[in-house]
């Protein structure tokens, strides 16, 4: 496959994997592994996935699926117990709006979208993001609240 | 309730449930309520860092698999400098007078604004601006390479900028002054004093950036551009004192934001061998989008985008086939 189109689907549709899988393993770092797992699957199988004509998203969710239940049936050997996967209700709407809100993030201002990241994904105190920026801790605080209003405001209009 | 009120209401709550994700969270209110939860959610998103290098991974294999054509989003042609001011003419005039520069092309919008290219030397700066051109201004830093710096220092007061510092003998082994023209960029105007005038690696004209959090910023442009650290000298304190970073064939320097050397955010101009890949992985590097990949009608692909430096990197290759050259 074309190196630019694999980025472009890369692109579309890491949000949504990442979230599909975030929201089925307890840490960061599993999440990130298996992120990786589907995608480095998907490129190397990339034949069969354009033989069979299967939407792409759907696609990679299912080579999701398949990863995550066989880390939960290898975690469960290890345990000695029997594995199922639980079909928690409600799991899918949640990753959606975990995969929306990464593209909101991505539509706000320059400034906005450093604080969301420093503060919320990478946990930094609003003085070392304020250090960081060269900024006030009042300005980095306002920052925060415009950002959280204008997400507030762009899921509420996606949801009307 | 003032806004003043709200922000520092958020403030707190927001403390809270960083601190102690499972702590109770107020429901008094709902729109603060609603901000929480969005706050929670955020806390289990991505880490731009990590899709920038699983992209960039990702990238590398399936450019390395890939069966047809040559490898794309491999390459950076050139790197350039772009002063964009609104006395675009005269900054024009200035760098002729007082430094040799050749106008190799100009190009006049309606509304007067010009687009330039000139050659200092062996380097080309690009010069933008003017007429009724209402962007920001991007005036910037400039390392320039002289035989004789007092001389050329003198030919720049002369064509109107104004001093700096005078000529002065550096403790690294340049001669060197600094002026500011009537744009605002800043030239530190250089003699190397051992081997030819120009140190080995740099060109006559090479960008001077003072950015508050060098290393952050070297590390965005290794992700985005693939950039190599040619070498990095620290002060005392640890701070970046001075730091050549190499972007293809190009040299960018750069040292840490201090006293009156500010960050002077600055433009560029990339020649790219496949805008959309470049594009891409420095989306994924975490800079943001100005311009999506588009045509020009000058026949040029191109993209745009900002660093948390506010930088400005425009991404260009010629239309008609895969490989830029410049």
């Amino acid at each position: 496959m074309n190196p630019r189109l694999f980025a472009k689907l890369y692109e579309q549709n890491f949000d949504r994997v990442y979230a599909f899988v975030a929201r089925r393993v307890g840490h960061r770092g599993e999440a990130e592994d298996l992120t990786a797992e589907v995608f480095h699957h998907a490129l190397a199988n990339l034949g069969r996935f354009e033989w069979r004509g299967t939407p792409f998203a759907a696609w990679l969710l299912q080579i999701a699926r398949n990863a995550l239940a066989d880390r939960w049936q290898r975690a469960a050997r290890e345990r000695g117990e029997l594995s199922s996967e639980t079909g928690e209700p409600g799991i899918h709407a949640e990753a959606d709006r975990r995969a929306m809100l990464a593209q909101l993030v991505g539509r706000l201002p320059a400034d906005q979208q450093r604080v969301i990241r420093e503060r919320f994904v990478e946990q930094k105190s609003i003085r070392e993001i304020a250090r960081d920026l060269s900024r006030t801790e009042g300005a980095v605080k306002q920052l925060q609240f415009r950002a959280l209003e204008s997400l507030r405001a762009h899921l509420r209009d996606l949801h009307e | 309730m003032s806004d003043e009120a709200r922000i520092e209401r958020l403030a707190q709550a927001l403390e809270a449930i960083l601190a102690d994700p499972g702590a109770p969270r107020p429901s008094a209110d709902p729109e603060l309520t609603e901000l929480l939860r969005i706050a929670h959610d955020l806390r289990g998103l991505p880490r731009p860092a990590f899709k920038a290098q699983l992209g960039a991974d990702l990238l590398r294999r399936a450019t390395m698999t890939t069966t047809t054509g040559k490898a794309t989003g491999e390459t950076i042609e050139s790197v350039t400098a772009y002063l964009a001011v609104r006395p675009a003419v005269e900054l024009i005039e200035f760098v002729k007078q007082a430094f040799g520069a050749q106008e190799l092309r100009r190009t006049s919008g309606s509304g007067g604004g010009v687009h330039a290219e000139v050659r200092i030397g062996d380097s080309t700066v690009m010069i933008g601006g003017g007429g009724a051109w209402g962007g920001t201004p991007t005036p910037t830093g400039l390392h320039l390479y002289v035989p004789d710096a007092d001389l050329t220092y003198g030919r720049a007061l002369g064509a109107g900028a104004e001093s700096l510092y005078a000529p002065v003998d550096q403790p690294y082994g340049d001669r060197e002054a600094g002026v500011r023209d009537l744009a605002g960029n800043h030239w530190y105007i250089a003699t190397h004093r051992s081997g030819g005038h120009v140190p080995m690696g740099l060109g006559t004209v090479t960008p001077f950036l003072h950015p508050r959090g060098a290393p952050r910023l070297i590390d965005f442009l290794k992700q985005a551009f693939a950039a190599e650290e040619v070498e990095t000298h620290r002060g005392p304190e640890g701070a970046i004192a001075h730091a050549k970073i190499r972007l293809g064939s190009s040299i960018i320097e750069m040292g840490e934001a201090h006293g009156e050397w500010r960050p002077m955010p600055t433009m560029f101009y990339l020649y790219v061998d496949d805008v959309d890949a470049w594009y891409r992985r420095a989306l994924a590097a975490g800079a943001v989008s100005m311009e999506s990949p588009a045509l020009q009608p000058y026949g040029e692909r191109r993209a745009a985008v900002r660093d948390a430096f506010d930088n400005q990197w425009y991404l260009a290759e010629p239309a008609s086939s895969g490989s830029g050259t410049r």
